[in-house]
């Protein structure tokens, strides 16, 4: 992950793209263009648009990232434009993306070795430093935790809660919800673990969500920081968990057989790992307090 | 959205699934000019499973019983749903059961093929016997053949079979499904193969890009919908309302540890698909949404939890204000209104909604603790506004969890 490069905007003309695009301005982030198609030659907030994202190339040079703001069913399209381009990272900030057309998406972006995150992912944030995407940076503070979360809005309470403490935030990745998801834990751990100012990581979990097996090895044998992990409404009748195929199905044709796996047995999972499991948002400061003094 | 089995037995027939003859009956005595003939099966049309053994799948054998047997179904609710359709199909005679579907795995990210060839009821023999076949690139046939073999069929069927599943597939990838089932699969003497039930659900997200299965939705289908999360205790003291999924989860966990009950969880401006909806569509769901919960009888503490950026929290801030501000002419409503509003604990809608329901006219209205938690901006403004109306303000979470809990002790 490179955090400096060239960045474009795709769907610049979109209301969220402009709200964000201030923001990051203020930040310092490089946003080199905008692409709308039928808007090219126009300037948005001083970033020159452009028709085509292979345009915006042939002018500007290499660009490193592209956030992806279109509307839902043109994510596919938007993203195949963006690899075609050669961009090697792509942020999906909207949500709502067909899971078929991720499907096909990931298919293309794992031949050519393209780092997606998203869709519905608020991006990255390192306080103070780096913002890319449609974080509200109003919530976080530089500091020394790590979070990659699947849900934004309780990544601002978490950080709520941090910067009251005074252990702030590091480095903030936003995966996305909802459907399928391009990267996950997994993915990003190895950055939070490599990371020097990190020395903590919370991992935020979805209910009716899917986690990555991969995660629970790689935190077993590599992660020697402490991690925590918050999953919202454990105790709830609503929790379920949409996994598999196998318990996709077996969920469909009884409701009165078990489960396959519930989120119970995930957090038997974590704990197996050496993660804690947290079930409360707020007593999660204190837990890394005692955590990174030992 | 999942399709009922006439709609998904329609698709099966688009695409060349075979199923036996049937009509879709709205009215029993549209069984007067059934076109099948007897004996038929009917069957209740809901999404809900087990409708067998609810009484909602019925033998008949001449249109006096078809009529009796209809009109019994059209009254049974199953898990809570009337049907609006009952299917009349006619019997077939299989010898054996196959069960076939297509899954998205969001594990794998990727389609999976299902086969068992113990299809039917008996569940655990048909998990038992589940095959799967990973779709990990571009699809082709030969996906089809590998689970039809695995599945252990030879001869004949391994084509017949993996013919459906190339069709099942299709429809799957065309119409963005979630799931696409045929359970069971009848295998009849002469090996002919025929759809005998299916389930069809296709992913909400892509449903707009459909307009043939828009249009089988019902017409207040809508992903900007109000989203009220089940499962609440009716008798619930709890109210709550927030503006994401993962935060009313949150919240409602909480006031569970604490031993409350809650009656209503909303979710304001915010689609089924984690979307953020723009603030004026918003308030508008949190006005429907303050209208619903203020006229709950049992409710004793209502929250409302709300973090946003801060042009979204002030007009969030202002439209509580404006909602909860007491009225500057009394509505002519009667003196038990003016009674009320001094006590200076519940809104005009409130009032409004109870006297003009005859049963709640002399029920003695209980005041509704307020407790507002609005994180994102300055909001003391819109508090002015509400000086005289009690409500516990607060930015923390804990906080205003401890309020909820002690607000509600009798």
């Amino acid at each position: 992950m490179n955090w400096t490069g060239q960045v474009v905007i795709q769907g610049i003309t979109e209301a969220i793209a402009e709200h964000a695009a201030a923001l990051m301005g203020v930040y310092g982030t490089n946003i080199v263009a905008g692409i709308s198609p039928g808007c090219g030659g126009q300037k948005i907030q001083d970033i020159p648009v452009f028709d085509l994202v292979e345009e915006a190339v042939s002018q500007l040079g290499k660009i490193q990232t592209s956030l992806i703001f279109v509307k839902p069913y043109q994510v596919l399209d938007a993203a195949l434009e963006a690899i075609a381009a050669d961009i090697p990272q792509i942020i999906i900030t909207v949500g709502g993306v067909p899971p078929l057309d991720m499907v096909k998406l990931l298919r293309k972006a794992q031949a050519t070795n393209t780092l997606i995150l998203g869709p519905g992912s608020a991006g990255i944030i390192i306080p103070e430093k780096v913002l890319l995407g449609k974080f509200e940076p109003q919530f976080f503070t530089p500091g020394k935790v790590g979070i990659i979360s699947y849900s934004d809005i309780l990544t601002y309470e978490i950080a709520l809660e941090l910067n009251q403490a005074g252990l702030g935030e590091s480095i903030v990745i936003s995966l996305g919800n909802n459907g399928i998801i391009a990267s996950n834990f997994g993915e990003w751990l190895p950055i939070l673990t490599a990371d020097e100012s990190t020395q903590a990581i919370i991992l935020i979990g979805q209910t009716n969500g899917n986690y990555d097996e991969s995660a629970r090895e790689y935190l077993a044998t590599e992660v020697k920081k402490p991690v925590i992990v918050f999953i919202p409404g454990l105790d709830l009748p609503e929790a379920r968990i949409k996994g598999d195929a196998a318990t996709i199905i077996a969920n469909q044709l009884s409701y009165s057989l078990p489960t396959n796996k519930t989120v119970k047995d995930l957090l038997i999972a974590f704990e197996k790992v050496n993660v804690l499991v947290s079930d409360r948002l707020s007593s999660i400061p204190n837990l890394i307090k005692k955590l990174v003094k030992n | 959205m999942e399709l009922l089995e006439y709609q998904a037995k329609s698709l099966f027939t688009q695409i060349g699934i075979p199923i036996l003859p049937s009509e879709s009956i709205k009215n029993s005595r549209e069984l007067k000019q059934l076109q099948i003939p007897y004996p038929v099966v009917l069957k209740s049309q809901v999404r809900a499973g087990g409708r067998g053994r609810a009484g909602g799948v019925r033998f008949v054998d001449n249109t006096i019983d078809a009529i009796a047997a209809a009109q019994a179904i059209f009254n049974l609710p199953i898990m809570g749903e009337y049907p609006q359709v009952i299917l009349a199909e006619a019997r077939y005679n299989t010898e054996r059961e196959f069960f076939l579907a297509v899954v998205l795995d969001y594990e794998l990210k990727q389609p999976v093929l299902l086969g068992s060839v113990r299809g039917g009821i008996d569940v655990e023999a048909l998990l038992e016997n589940m095959k799967m076949v990973v779709v990990d690139t571009e699809f082709s046939p030969f996906y089809a053949r590998h689970l039809a073999v695995k599945m252990g069929l030879s001869g004949q069927l391994i084509h017949s079979v993996s013919t459906i599943i190339e069709k099942m597939y299709h429809l799957f990838r065309e119409k963005d499904l979630d799931i696409i089932e045929i359970n069971p699969l009848g295998v009849g003497a002469d090996g002919k193969l025929m759809a005998l039930d299916g389930k069809i659900s296709v992913n909400d997200s892509a449903l707009f890009r459909h307009e043939d299965i828009l249009k089988l939705a019902s017409p207040f289908f809508s992903d900007t919908n109000l989203l009220s999360l089940e499962n609440v205790a009716k008798d619930g003291e709890v109210g709550i309302i927030t503006n994401s999924k993962d935060l009313a989860l949150t919240t409602w966990d909480l006031i569970a540890k604490g031993k409350k009950k809650v009656s209503l969880c909303l979710v304001v401006g915010e689609t089924s698909s984690g979307e953020m909806l723009p603030p004026s569509k918003l308030n508008q769901q949190l006005q429907m949404a303050l209208e619903q919960a203020l006229t709950l009888p049992e409710l004793k503490v209502l929250l409302i939890n709300i973090l946003a950026n801060a042009e979204t929290i002030k007009t969030v801030a202002e439209a509580i204000a404006n909602y909860l501000q007491p009225p500057i002419k009394p509505t002519a409503q009667g003196g038990e209104d003016r009674m009320e509003r001094l006590t200076g604990t519940l809104s005009r809608k409130e009032r409004k909604s109870l006297s003009s329901s005859k049963k709640s006219e002399k029920k003695q209205v209980k005041p509704i603790q307020l407790v507002i938690r609005l994180v994102g901006a300055d909001i003391e403004e819109f508090k002015q506004l509400l000086v005289t109306t009690p409500v516990y303000w607060t930015e923390n979470l804990e906080k205003a969890i401890d309020k909820v809990l002690s607000g509600s002790k009798k």
